[in-house]
């Protein structure tokens, strides 16, 4: 990834998690769950990368770890610092250096119903992160708010401003914790399904204002999300991710008609289409996604993979490799 | 056509509470024919459950029937005496409830929760025959039968779901309501539990009303789909023409605003504003405040459902399409 403008905002390199599975009071734990395991990935400036995968595959540990809401167990996260020159390291961040980077990067949770405090109007909480970060006059601060409030769309913003949670609806309040988010203008924003909760008619009109907010404002997204047809329209890439590991990264497009690994094969082929008129193939795994505590070493998929042989078995976990297009693929047999 | 199994004629169900009425379900007909499926889609708060509860009469404390009438079999469910009301939930009408993998009670065998079901029901049936008959269930939604002597934590969500579906199926029923059962489970696990519920549907030529916010998962297993919007039916038409021919406009933004992963990349269109207040719904069409092609007479006049040929029916007074 190199040229102007692309450089990477954010690059993972080899990052884990693992937690610890507890063994009874007082006793050490001797069990791990590899939540993230050896995760590799970078985000250009300006675009968004989209990572799905069934509930406990571990896309929202990766997203709590890059915004330092967990501390990885291994691994580093380097992030590019527009006012110096190269990558910092985010698990050295410490005192001020860790609130400029709170600044730069931000997270918009998944339920609009629990991430917003219904003690506090809107003002209260789209303000907070300016006075968190000391920025700004309490005047500035009212201008800068009513300037979020009406860019997210919720206008007349004086007529929001004072308004609690429960005076709005799913949507308005999603729109609340997106302007929270964009206040401090962050470079980075990491979205846990930031749509999933809301209704499809007012779903578009929230993707669609992320997606032009990330243009104006030149911010990149890690997207997370189940949902495989949003990952599409939200994302120029896509990664799957299945029990800790990435197993397939590329262009969306390119990954949704043309995946290569089989459980992307599978995930794909189950998605129901929303036309009667469309048929799709079915391709049939067996079994169910399990916690990978403790994991052997080889593929994590070669328990349900129906290209599972000796060489799967044997070997370690395939890396990711590039099978031409920046389709990277994690499997033996592809 | 044949002579449907279940018709409901301007079925009124409303809420009260402290501020007023809700009127959930507003004047809504419709009618499922034997061995059909029927999908009713719409959004959060448009009336699909509370239909779902009332053909039920499952109604909480502050919910009432208006009117209308819900004719199954010769009877009327709405002025059905309680204790005829009893004989025909469950056995011949049941239902799969939206967190329904949650409703298994965690200290008694699955096996069990089922065999008490069809004993409630079947005072004749033995322990011996209604553990065969569990078998013969689980082996139908595709579990193990031995797993019916296990606890509902050795049970992943998808399996789960599908036991809830064989105590669903456990007393033959001619119909069987699904209130969004597939809505909390992944989708490779959901589309199993679809193509698991689609085959037995056919198989035993039994109706099926789904219900979900998800077009998609309902152009999947329905043949006819009915669209809701805030306590009315919009459009009830084949699933075919809903996509082919929408004629309501909400049916089209609905579709319109639905992301696929298949085909062209579309542009996906947003509906302006939001779902109305049912506590004071707009005047005339209830989607006139949001519809891109109302007319002065939307906002004074409620349309009726009319029937545009072939069974699609429609209630808009400026309908896409029919211009």
């Amino acid at each position: 990834m190199t040229g102007n403008g692309h450089e990477a905002i954010i690059k993972v390199e080899h990052l884990e998690k693992r937690f610890p599975v507890s063994a009874g009071l007082f006793r050490k734990p001797k069990s791990f769950v590899h939540a993230v395991d050896d995760l590799n990935f970078e985000i250009p400036q300006g675009s968004s990368l989209g990572l799905v995968g069934e509930s406990g595959c571990g896309k929202t540990t990766t997203g709590k770890l890059i915004v330092k809401l967990y501390e990885p167990t291994g691994g580093h996260i380097f992030l590019r610092d527009p006012d110096r020159e190269g990558y910092t390291d985010v698990a050295v961040l410490r005192g001020p250096d860790l609130k400029v980077f709170r600044r730069r990067v931000q997270m918009i949770f998944q339920d609009p119903y629990e991430s917003l405090n219904p003690r506090r109007t809107v003002f209260d909480t789209v303000a907070e992160p300016l006075a968190v970060q000391r920025i700004g006059t309490v005047a500035d601060r009212e201008a800068k708010v009513a300037e979020m409030l009406s860019l997210v769309g919720l206008v007349p913003a004086v007529t929001f401003m004072f308004r609690f949670p429960h005076e709005l609806s799913g949507g308005q309040r999603q729109r609340v914790a997106i302007a929270r988010a964009l206040i401090v203008e962050p470079r980075f924003i990491v979205a846990d399904e930031p749509t999933s909760m809301l209704d499809v008619s007012i779903r578009i009109g929230v993707m669609e204002l992320m997606s032009e907010l990330a243009d104006q404002m030149g911010v990149s997204y890690l997207y997370i999300t189940h949902d495989l047809a949003v990952a599409r329209y939200m994302c120029q890439r896509i990664a799957v991710m299945y029990t800790g590991k990435i197993v397939e990264l590329a262009e969306s497009e390119d990954l949704l008609s043309n995946p290569l690994h089989p459980y992307s094969k599978a995930l794909i082929s189950a998605v129901p289409v929303p036309d009667p008129r469309l048929s799709r193939d079915v391709i049939e795994i067996k079994g169910g996604i399990s916690k990978p505590i403790d994991p052997l070493p080889r593929c994590r998929f070669f328990a349900r993979c129906p290209l599972a042989d000796k060489e799967c078995e044997t070997k370690d976990h395939p890396p990711l490799v590039d099978k031409g297009n920046n389709h990277f693929v994690a499997c033996y047999k592809v | 056509m044949t002579t449907p199994i279940l018709s409901v004629d301007d079925l009124k169900m409303y809420y009260s509470v402290r501020e007023g009425e809700i009127k959930a379900v507003d004047g809504v007909s419709f009618s499922l024919e034997h061995g059909g499926s029927l999908g009713l889609v719409g959004e959060s708060g448009c009336g699909k459950t509370s239909i779902a509860i009332s053909l039920l009469r499952l109604l909480p404390d502050n919910a009432e029937i208006k009117g209308g009438h819900v004719w199954f079999d010769g009877m009327d469910l709405v002025t059905l005496p309680d204790d005829q009301m009893r004989q025909v939930r469950w056995d011949r009408i049941s239902m799969v409830f939206q967190a329904a993998m949650n409703s298994l009670n965690p200290v008694y065998r699955v096996g069990d929760q089922i065999i008490e079901a069809m004993q409630a029901h079947w005072e004749s049936i033995t322990e011996a025959e209604a553990r065969e008959r569990v078998a013969e269930l689980f082996d139908l939604v595709g579990l193990q039968p031995s797993f019916m002597d296990r606890y509902p934590h050795e049970f992943s969500g998808g399996m789960r779901q599908r036991a809830v579906i064989a105590m669903a199926l456990s007393c033959n029923p001619d119909i069987i309501i699904a209130d969004e059962p597939t809505t909390a489970l992944d989708v490779i696990v959901q589309d199993r539990v679809l193509r698991k519920l689609e085959e037995i549907q056919q198989r035993l030529n039994m109706g099926l009303i789904y219900i979900s916010h998800d077009i998609a998962v309902i152009a999947e297993v329905s043949d006819r789909i009915g669209v809701m919007y805030a306590g009315h039916m919009a459009e009830i038409a084949d699933s075919i023409d809903i996509f082919e021919r929408s004629l309501h406009p909400y049916t089209h933004a609905l579709i319109s605003a639905f992301p696929s992963i298949k085909g062209k990349k579309k542009e996906l269109k947003t509906l302006p504003g939001e779902p109305p207040d049912l506590l004071d719904p707009p005047s005339g069409c209830r989607f006139h405040p949001r519809c891109p092609r109302a007319l002065d007479i939307c906002t004074e006049e409620q349309p009726a459902l009319r029937d545009y040929g072939g069974g699609h029916l429609a209630a808009c007074w400026n309908p896409m399409e029919v211009d």
